[in-house]
């Protein structure tokens, strides 16, 4: 879940106005917060092994349509090839699905279960 | 259409529950802060030390909150409004710095950040200092104070 911050408190204490949100998950900035992640967050297992996230510990099955994995792959080809930086397709996958389910917060989650009126004639 | 299964990697077999939960949020490093180097002053022409600055901010970002990762040049422009809206072309550096939320929101540590974006403000004479921190942007204008 979406961590809290006091934005208020934090403008304040840095003299900083507050000049508004920012939506970077695509482009330049998006790529090279990616890229930064990979970097601070992937280690080689003890036992060797490609460089993962440690904490990734669990394993399921998520079914995906063709292109999805595609788009997976050709994204994880230009952070190699661009970035120098080792990703699988599906560790990007995780790491897209990890980041998403933290952006979201209680009252979005609220949203989704709230109960559906039914129409009235 | 045809669908192709995968292994995805999870985090956690245990959950920890409430206060326990908190307290292990508090302590990862999930939030971003993003700081801009400038390459030129407010004029738009005179070159700024820029290779101190990204070296200070490298040690203050890896004293008070652990790590930073400063990438190489971007290119970027700035709108000065105090000055009839001129156009600041600019070759900054990014910094990304990955903290904790308490990290973040401690006043000890937000008064050094703010003292090192005020010295760099007021020194490399800047119209506004850019700071991201997690989803927000923030502007530092005034420079006044240490």
């Amino acid at each position: 879940m979406k961590t809290h911050l006091n934005m208020d408190k934090i403008a304040l204490a840095l003299g900083a106005e507050r000049a508004g949100r920012v939506s970077a998950r695509g482009g330049y900035f998006g790529a090279m917060q990616l890229l930064a992640d990979i970097e601070a967050r992937f280690r080689v297992p003890a036992g060797g092994g490609r460089p993962t996230d440690p904490r990734w510990i669990e394993r399921r099955l998520v079914p995906l349509a063709p292109r999805t994995l595609k788009r997976l792959e050709m994204i994880s080809a230009k952070v190699r090839e661009q970035g120098g930086v080792r990703v699988e397709p599906m560790q990007l996958a995780a790491l897209l699905l990890e980041k998403t389910t933290e952006q979201i917060t209680e009252d979005e989650v609220a949203e989704f279960v709230r109960p559906k009126r039914r129409a009235r004639r | 259409m045809q669908e192709i299964t995968i292994y995805i990697d999870r985090v956690a077999k245990k959950r920890p529950s409430g206060p326990q939960r908190a307290a292990l949020r508090e302590g990862r490093k999930s939030i971003l802060v993003v700081l801009f180097v400038p390459s030129v002053e407010r004029d738009g022409t005179t070159a700024v030390n820029q290779n101190h600055w990204v070296d200070a901010a490298l040690d203050m970002f890896g004293r008070v909150f652990g790590g930073a990762t400063a990438y190489p040049k971007a290119k970027g422009i700035w709108r000065d409004d105090e000055r009839g809206g001129v156009l600041v072309k600019d070759e900054p550096v990014v910094i990304h710095c990955y903290t904790t939320p308490g990290d973040i929101q401690n006043p000890r540590k937000l008064a050094e950040l703010a003292s090192f974006c005020r010295r760099m403000g007021r020194d490399a004479r800047q119209g506004e200092i850019g700071l991201v921190i997690g989803d927000e942007y923030l502007a530092i204008r005034d420079f006044a104070g240490e």
